[in-house]
């Protein structure tokens, strides 16, 4: 078994992650990463009797609440923790026919 | 005068008697921190506006035991006005624009919030070494890791800075480096705590949690903090109860189950030996103790990897570097801003996990490792609640070792999700959670137990943590009651 993943493998987590990453770097996650996915892959092998799924500790019934008019926060506030924002717009590049 | 090392019984009757007023417990908090400022438990103090609320309280009446008490925030608990960096670059500038429902909570209590904890970057580790402010020490020795995620709190507390600190517990997060300190730390039943303002790391596990010097002081911190909250779905409808109300009542007949993984070979023997003692402190007090199997814990690493990371990589998105946190200058593309920001703005270990877990979510792969570990995570459920029929509480210790050296394993991508494995299946579980200090290795290091309860039992959980605190009676002082 290889004791790493290949840069195109590597590569293509760190797109899905939306995350840059340089030729040092890669060369270490190469290794890194495989560690951990090594260990992951062990639970295709744990044994259990039934398929039923827990994907949470919490069971109780969804419950709505009252459809009121809470305190809510100021666009100037929000906007404000923008780090690039323009009276009350927040900046980013163009969009439109980028993909991203 | 030194007030913060009695017990707040004493300080506050003193508070009540108007012999102290609480800018002297602020005064002193803050002279405390900065005589252990080497141990670099806290990323940011809140010394102006602490000292302004510690004078508006001395007009008004000590109506509660916690009234004019310092505590200290872990930074991934949101406080409005006062930074919140998750001990990440990523936050390093942000400034909350409200508060968590259990900042709203203490301040509704009147006590004074301190300052901002260190902590691992975005409660990712086992050790607070993964900060982008650098670890905290351990104050039994400070060439030893505090444990983490909440290293900053446990270090805060076992230094006798100030009594109260909050943490936050996604796969041991408050247990483990309470181990590590000497202090108790407690991860409530999953819902008991609203997660409302807690930076989300894995939402179906975290949860945030008290830790003290003592075990009553746990409770009286635990009663202040729960409680159902509309603006966290999760939270649980539950009535009011005091924590402390099992504390001092003896274990006679009390069942209590040993797991037999959690005392296998992966302990190391010196952490093992102070468990027996314990075991025969409680035998000789009549609880019945038995060694019990149990399927699945030796799963929980890899059970914990799957879940946590999916979570994360999917909390974790976002930060993008446009609503709030850091951004990388001069971008060139929508791309470029999300890339390099992330880049940038994550650490090491952050960005592998998120990854991974984004390897984990993505197509085909969803089904093959998240549909399964959320099937073995109900496996593992389904063994705790079997015990449970039997057993009123199930212990272990709560690390395999005591706190290792700052340079041990730094590079090492697993060291952190092993250094969890007796914790994390509370986690998994959503069962509550304690450590308690029980003994010293060899080279004087606290050793820590861990007491699982069944959902919502934490009363019970305090009554054998009192019980076996008040038997061992430890001087969990570094260096000596002082």
């Amino acid at each position: 078994m290889d004791d790493r993943l290949s840069k195109e493998e590597v590569l293509h987590v760190a797109e899905l992650a939306r995350i840059a990453i340089s030729e040092s770097e890669l060369e270490k996650y190469q290794i890194q990463l495989k560690q951990i996915m090594d260990s992951v892959d062990k639970i295709k092998e744990v044994e259990v009797d039934d398929d039923q799924m827990l994907i949470a500790n919490w069971s109780a019934p969804t419950k709505l609440r009252e459809d009121v008019e809470g305190k809510m926060l100021s666009p100037k506030e929000v906007i404000n923790n923008a780090p690039r924002h323009s009276g009350n717009y927040i900046e980013v590049p163009v969009v439109i026919g980028e993909e991203a | 005068m030194k007030y913060l090392n009695k017990s707040v019984l004493e300080i506050h009757e003193l508070l009540k008697e108007k012999k102290i007023k609480p800018i002297d417990l602020v005064e002193e908090a803050f002279e405390n921190i900065e005589n252990n400022k080497e141990l670099n438990a806290y990323i940011t103090l809140n010394k102006e506006e602490a000292i302004k609320q510690a004078k508006e309280l001395e007009d008004k009446e000590v109506d509660n035991i916690l009234f004019g008490m310092p505590i200290a925030i872990k930074d991934n608990i949101i406080t409005k006005d006062l930074l919140t960096t998750c001990a990440s670059h990523m936050l390093e500038n942000f400034i909350p624009l409200y508060d968590a429902t259990v900042v709203e909570k203490i301040k509704s209590k009147n006590m004074i919030i301190i300052g901002k904890t260190n902590m691992d970057e975005f409660a990712m580790g086992s050790t607070s070494r993964t900060s982008y402010f650098g670890a905290p020490l351990n104050p039994w020795n400070k060439t030893k890791i505090s444990g983490g995620s909440s290293g900053g709190s446990a270090v805060t507390i076992s230094a006798r800075d100030l009594p109260f600190a909050l943490g936050s517990d996604t796969g041991g997060s408050i247990r483990q480096p309470a181990s590590y300190c000497g202090i108790v730390g407690m991860k409530p039943t999953y819902g008991r705590v609203s997660r409302f303002g807690l930076v989300a790391f894995a939402s179906s596990m975290d949860q945030i949690g008290p830790m003290t010097k003592n075990v009553y002081e746990n409770a009286l911190l635990l009663n202040a903090i729960v409680g159902k909250d509309e603006r966290d779905l999760t939270s649980a409808e539950k009535e009011t109860e005091d924590f402390t109300r099992l504390i001092g009542k003896d274990v006679k007949d009390m069942k209590i189950a040993v797991p037999n993984y959690f005392m296998s070979d992966i302990v190391n023997e010196e952490v093992k030996s102070a468990i027996k003692n314990t075991i025969e402190v409680l035998k000789n007090a009549g609880a019945i103790v038995d060694y019990v199997d149990m399927k699945y814990l030796d799963q929980a690493v890899t059970l914990y990897q799957v879940i946590a990371l999916g979570e994360a990589s999917s909390n974790l998105a976002r930060f993008d570097g446009i609503r709030y946190g850091f951004s990388k200058e001069n971008p060139e593309s929508i791309k470029d801003v999300y890339f390099k920001t992330r880049q940038e703005g994550f650490g090491t270990e952050v960005k592998r996990r998120i990854m991974v877990g984004a390897h984990i979510l993505s197509g085909e792969n969803a089904k093959i490792y998240y549909d399964k570990a959320m099937a073995v995570r109900a496996a593992m459920r389904q063994e705790f609640k079997r015990i449970y029929k039997d057993y009123d509480l199930i212990i272990g210790p709560t690390a395999t070792t005591t706190a290792y050296n700052q340079t041990d394993s730094l590079d090492d991508p697993l060291k952190s999700f092993l250094d969890d494995v007796l914790v994390n299946p509370a986690n998994m579980s959503g069962l509550p959670g304690l450590n308690v200090p029980v003994g010293f290795d060899n080279d004087h290091m606290p050793i820590g137990m861990h007491i699982i309860g069944n959902d919502f039992e934490e009363a019970k959980i305090y009554q054998l943590a009192s019980f076996i605190e008040k038997e061992l009676n430890l001087d969990l002082t570094p260096g000596g009651e002082k």
